[in-house]
C-alpha cells in the first residue's frame, strides 16, 4: 500500500529529475543516480563511526587514538592491505550475487551456506584431482564450488516455486545444514587425521590460487571478484535476463503481463547468487586457508547481505562496500591491539552504517530506477 | 485571469447562499514548481471558497497534480503562499494538511486491504485515541455515511469492496478526519457510470454541508454538472478561470488548448474480412471457483471493431486477460487467425501480433521505477529489434523510444527518465503507444482514454479507427456507452460473465443495451 503520509515532506526527486544539458547526460550514463547514492553512503558512514565513538569514548578510550589504529591495521602496510583485500574479496562475490537477486525482490540470505557448501566441493575436487596440470585443477576446483553454491540456492528456489514456502526462510535455514554438512566431512572422509581439529590435509601447492605479487599474499581472487562484477553490472542493465529481473522486481504483475515467468526469473537468479557465494566459498579456501577448516563461512553470509544493501543492490556500488567491510574488520584486530579497544566495535560502525543508509534508502526507495 | 470584483460576483450554485458572498476557505498564491527544466507550475493563484466545488481542468501534464501535492503538503514548492482558513500553510506535511482541514484522495487508495473498513478508517488517527473504541468509530462512520449518502458499511473488509466503495471509505476517512476541503484527483476516471453518478451525489452533499471540493477530471460534462467554477490550466499557469454558468464545453476546451477538437470523428464504409479473432465457449473461473466468464463466443474481423460495453466487474478483466494469456481459460477455444492460441504463452501470443492494454489498477501496465524508453521496450524487449540474441540494443530501444515520444506526444524531456516522473495522462500515453505502436493484428483495449485529456483522448480514438481501416481487429471494452457507441462497428453487453450477442451499430437500441448493462435484460 502506498502512504501519502509517509511520503512526508521530503522531495527527493527534484534534483533527480535533473537539468537538461548536465543533468540529462549524467542520468543517461547512470552516473547522477551514483552520485547521490555514493553521497548517501559515505554520509551514512561518516555517521557510524561518529556514533561508533560514543562507547569508545564510555569505555574510556579515545577514539581518534582507535580509529588511528584501526586506519594503521588496515593500510598500514603492503602486508595489511593484502590481508585486507582477500578478506574483501569473498564478501563482493556474494554481495554481487545478492544484489542480482535484491534486484529481482528475491531476498537470499543464504550466504553463508552457499558459500560452505561451496568451499567443500572446492576441496574436494582440491584433495582428489590427482596430478591435472594446475590451472585446470584450480579451474575444476572453483566451477565446482560454484556448482555447489548454485544448486544449493536452486534448493530454495524449487522449494519456493513448488511449495510456496518464503526463501528467507528456506535460505536461512539451509545456511545451517550447509555449515554442519563441512563439519560432518571434516569429522569424517575429508578430515585430517589426528589434527585435533576439524580440518582437511593441505592442498597441493598446484591447486593454491596464484598471487598477485610474489612475496605477498594477495591472490587473483580479487581480479576474479572484480570481473563478476562487471558482468553482473553488463548482464542487469543490458541482457535481456537482466531486464526480466528489473521488471520482476519493479512489478509482478507487469512482469506477468509482458510474459516473463516468475519461476524463470528466481530459478535463474538464485542459481546466480548461489553460483557466486559458492565461488566465493571456493577462493576462500583455494587462496586463503589452502585447506577447508570448520567454520571458514562464518559471517560471511550476512557480511555478503549487508554489503549488498550498503551498495543499494548496485553491483558497481558492492565493490567500495566490500573494500570498505574488509578493510574494516582487516583493522579491527590493529585496533585491538594497539588500543584495547574491542574488534567487535568494528561490527558496530557496520550496523549503523547498514541503519543509516537503509534511512537514506527508505526515504527515497520508491525513486530508485529499477 | 480574474480580478477580485469578478471574484465576488462569482455565483455558487448553492441556493441558500445564492445572494451573499461565501466566505474564503483556501486562498493559494504565486505557486511556483519546477522538477529540473520542467516547470511544473508558474505562479498559479487559486481560490476555493466555502462550500463551492472548483473545478481543475487542464491537459495530461498541465500541472493540476503538482498543484494538489503542494497544496496537501507532499511536495514543497519553489515559491508561494498557501492562506487556509486564514492561516498560512508553509512547509507542511500531509499530516498537518490534515490536521488544517484538508482531506486528499488519491488515485491510488491508501487502505488496508485486509482490514475493515473501521480499522482503516481507526489506522493512523490520532483523534482515535491510545485504547482504540471500535465500536464508536464505526457508528460515527455509520452516522457520517448516512449524513452524505455514502452507503458505507464499517465492517466490511476492504477487500471485498467495489473500486468505487473504496472511494467513499477514502471520502468518510478524510470527512471524519475533520477535512474542510476535499481535493479529489480524476476521482472518476475509474468509475463505472452508476458510481460516477453517486459520486456527484455525494458531492453535492458535501456541499450542502457546507464542505468545499476541488475536483480534477477530464471529463468537461461531469464538470459542468457539479462544479460551481472552474479553473483551467495551461503548461503550468492558469489560463481561464469562470464561474460555472458562463462555461461551455467548447470554451473550456479552448482554454485548454486553443484547437479546436469539435471536428467529428470520421469512419469509413467497411468491408467486411475474415476472422481475426474467434472464441468458442470460453469458460473461466476463478479460484474460489465463482464462474467468471461463461460459455463466451464471439469473433473479431479484420478491420473491425468490437465494443463491448458492461459495468465494472462484469467479468471485463477475465475476458481480456484470459485472451492474452495471463489468465488461464477453464475451457472453450481462442483463435487467433485461425490457429488455436488457447494453451499459448503470452510471449508468443505477443509474436503472434496480439497486443493489449489493460485497465491499470497499479504497476501492470507500466512500471514507475523503470525509464520511459524500458517501458515501451518491456513487451518487446525479448525480440528483434530491441534484442540482438541475448543482448538488449540500448541504441534500438532509444530510437523507439524518441520516435514512440514524438508519435504519441508524450511530454517528457527524453526517453530516459524514469515513467514515474510523467503526469498520470502522459504514463497512459506510454501504454498507448506501446500497444498501439506494435501494429498488431489483434488489439485488447480495456477503457484505453482513461485519464488522458480531451486532445488526447481523441488522438487515440483517430489511431484506433486508423488501426481498423488498416485491417486489424480491435475488441474495444469500455464501462462508457459514449465511447463504445462511438467506435463500434458490432456492440456487444458484458454483464454477469456472459455476452450478447453482438449487433451492428446501426441496429443499436441505446436504452436496452443500458438496461442490459444494468444486468436487467
Ligand atoms: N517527480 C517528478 N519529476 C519530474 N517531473 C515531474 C515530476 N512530477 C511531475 N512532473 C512533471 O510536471 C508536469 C506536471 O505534471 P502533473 O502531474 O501535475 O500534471 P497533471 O496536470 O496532473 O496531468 P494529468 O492530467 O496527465 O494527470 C509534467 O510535465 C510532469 O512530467
Ligand atoms: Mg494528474
Amino acid at each position: 500500500m502506498k502512504d501519502p503520509v509517509a511520503l512526508g515532506p521530503i522531495e527527493l526527486s527534484a534534483s533527480e529529475a535533473g537539468a537538461p544539458d548536465a543533468g540529462a547526460l549524467f542520468q543517461r550514463l547512470g552516473a547522477h543516480n551514483g552520485l547521490r547514492a555514493t553521497g548517501r553512503a559515505v554520509v551514512a558512514v561518516l555517521l557510524a563511526f561518529a556514533v561508533t565513538a560514543i562507547p569508545i569514548l564510555i569505555s574510556g578510550k579515545s577514539p581518534i587514538a582507535a580509529y588511528w589504529a584501526l586506519l594503521h591495521g588496515a593500510f598500514g602496510s603492503f602486508d595489511h592491505v593484502a590481508f585486507a583485500l582477500n578478506k574483501s574479496t569473498p564478501y563482493i562475490l556474494t554481495a554481487v550475487g545478492v544484489a542480482l537477486c535484491f534486484r529481482a525482490q528475491i531476498i537470499n540470505i543464504g550466504g553463508e551456506g552457499q558459500i560452505a557448501v561451496g568451499g567443500l566441493a572446492a576441496s574436494w575436487v582440491a584433495l582428489n584431482c590427482g596430478d591435472l596440470p594446475s590451472l585446470l585443477a584450480i579451474v575444476l576446483a572453483l566451477a565446482a564450488g560454484a556448482v555447489a553454491g548454485a544448486l544449493w540456492a536452486g534448493i530454495a528456489a524449487v522449494i519456493r516455486l513448488t511449495r510456496g514456502v518464503h526463501e528467507v526462510l528456506s535460505t536461512l535455514l539451509l545456511n545451517f545444514v550447509g555449515v554442519l554438512l563441512v563439519s560432518e566431512a571434516l569429522n569424517g572422509a575429508m578430515g585430517e587425521a589426528g589434527a585435533g581439529f576439524p580440518q582437511s590435509p593441505m592442498f597441493d601447492e598446484a591447486v593454491r590460487l596464484p598471487t598477485l605479487f610474489s612475496g605477498y599474499d594477495l591472490h587473483v581472487g580479487l581480479i576474479i571478484a572484480l570481473v563478476v562484477t562487471g558482468c553482473a553490472q553488463f548482464l542487469l542493465w543490458r541482457t535481456r535476463f537482466g531486464f526480466q529481473l528489473r521488471l520482476l522486481g519493479g512489478s509482478r504483475a507487469a512482469a506477468a503481463y509482458a510474459g516473463v515467468s516468475f519461476a524463470g526469473g528466481v530459478i535463474g537468479v538464485m542459481l546466480l547468487g548461489g553460483g557466486l557465494a559458492g565461488l566465493a566459498g571456493g577462493i576462500e579456501v583455494l587462496g586463503v586457508h589452502y585447506r577447508l577448516i570448520e567454520g571458514f563461512s562464518l559471517g560471511f553470509g550476512f557480511t555478503g547481505v549487508a554489503v549488498a544493501l550498503l551498495a543499494a543492490a548496485n553491483p558497481l556500488a558492492v565493490v567500495p562496500a566490500g573494500l570498505f567491510f574488509g578493510f574494516l574488520q582487516a583493522g579491527a584486530l590493529a585496533m585491538q591491539r594497539e588500543v584495547g579497544v574491542p574488534s567487535s566495535l568494528v561490527y558496530v560502525i557496520q550496523g549503523f552504517s547498514i541503519v543509516f543508509v537503509l534511512c537514506a534508502i527508505g526515504l527515497d526507495r520508491r525513486w530508485q530506477r529499477v | 485571469m480574474a480580478t477580485a470584483a469578478s471574484d465576488a460576483a462569482l455565483d455558487c450554485k448553492r441556493p441558500a447562499l445564492e445572494e451573499s458572498v461565501l466566505p474564503a476557505l483556501l486562498e493559494m498564491r504565486g505557486i511556483v514548481k519546477t522538477y529540473g527544466a520542467v516547470c511544473a507550475n508558474r505562479s498559479v493563484d487559486l481560490d476555493v471558497r466555502e462550500g463551492c466545488v472548483v473545478g481543475l481542468l487542464g491537459e495530461n501534464g498541465s500541472g493540476k497534480s503538482t498543484l494538489m501535492k503542494v497544496l496537501f503538503g507532499m511536495i514543497r514548492p519553489d515559491s508561494g503562499r498557501i492562506l487556509f482558513q486564514g492561516r498560512a500553510l508553509a512547509g507542511h506535511s500531509p499530516r498537518e494538511a490534515i490536521a488544517a482541514g484538508i482531506g486528499m484522495i488519491h488515485q491510488h487508495f491508501t487502505l488496508v486491504e485486509a482490514m475493515t473498513v473501521t480499522e482503516n478508517v481507526m489506522l493512523g488517527w490520532a483523534a482515535a485515541g491510545a485504547v482504540l473504541k471500535p465500536a464508536e468509530i464505526a457508528a460515527r462512520i455509520e452516522a457520517t455515511s448516512r449524513t452524505y449518502g455514502l452507503a458505507v458499511d464499517p465492517h466490511a473488509i476492504v477487500a471485498t469492496l467495489s473500486f468505487g466503495l473504496r472511494q467513499r471509505v477514502e471520502i468518510v476517512k478524510a470527512i471524519l478526519r475533520g477535512a474542510k476541503l476535499l481535493i479529489l484527483d480524476e476521482p472518476t476516471s475509474n468509475l463505472s457510470p452508476p458510481e460516477v453518478a453517486g459520486l456527484l451525489g455525494v458531492i453535492r452533499r458535501l456541499r450542502e454541508e457546507r464542505h468545499s471540493v476541488i475536483f480534477i477530471s477530464h471529463k468537461l460534462a461531469e464538470v459542468i454538472e457539479i462544479c460551481d467554477e472552474v479553473v483551467v490550466l495551461r503548461d503550468g499557469a492558469v489560463s481561464g478561470r469562470t464561474p460555472i454558468a458562463e462555461a461551455t464545453r467548447e470554451g473550456l476546451a479552448r482554454m485548454m488548448v486553443e484547437r479546436d477538437l469539435s471536428a467529428p470523428v470520421t469512419r469509413s464504409a467497411r468491408a467486411p474480412g475474415q476472422a481475426v479473432l474467434a472464441v468458442e465457449g470460453l469458460t473461466r473461473r476463478d479460484a474460489s471457483g465463482a464462474t467468471r466468464l461463461s460459455e463466451i463466443g464471439f469473433t473479431v474481423q479484420a478491420g473491425e471493431i468490437l465494443a463491448v460495453a458492461g459495468v465494472d466487474g462484469n467479468g471485463q478483466a477475465d475476458l481480456l486477460d484470459t485472451l492474452a494469456g495471463i489468465l488461464p481459460a477453464h475451457s472453450g477455444r481462442i483463435l487467433l487467425d485461425g490457429r488455436d492460441i488457447t494453451r499459448m504463452s503470452v510471449r508468443r501470443r505477443l509474436a503472434a501480433g496480439l497486443a493489449y492494454i489493460p485497465i491499470d489498477r497499479g504497476g501492470t501496465s507500466l512500471v514507475p521505477g523503470m525509464t520511459i524508453a524500458d517501458n515501451l521496450a518491456m513487451r518487446d524487449f525479448d525480440r528483434p529489434p530491441l534484442a540482438r540474441g541475448p543482448l538488449l540494443d540500448p541504441g534500438a530501444m532509444r530510437a523507439r523510444a524518441n520516435e514512440r515520444i514524438a508519435a504519441f506526444d508524450i511530454r517528457a524531456p527524453h526517453g530516459d527518465v524514469q515513467a514515474r516522473t510523467l503526469s498520470g495522462g502522459n504514463q497512459q500515453k506510454i501504454v498507448l503507444a506501446r500497444e498501439i505502436g506494435r501494429k498488431p493484428r489483434l488489439l485488447l483495449a480495456f477503457q484505453p482514454t482513461w485519464g488522458l485529456d480531451p486532445g488526447a483522448a481523441r488522438f487515440v480514438i483517430d489511431q484506433l479507427l486508423l488501426l481498423r481501416d488498416e485491417g486489424g481487429a480491435i475488441l474495444y471494452v469500455s464501462a462508457e456507452l459514449e465511447e463504445v457507441l462511438t467506435l463500434g462497428d458490432r456492440i456487444a453487453v458484458l454483464s454477469n460473465g456472459r455476452l450478447s450477442s453482438p449487433e451492428p451499430r446501426a441496429e443499436v437500441d441505446v436504452t436496452r443495451i443500458g438496461l442490459m448493462m444494468a444486468g436487467a435484460a
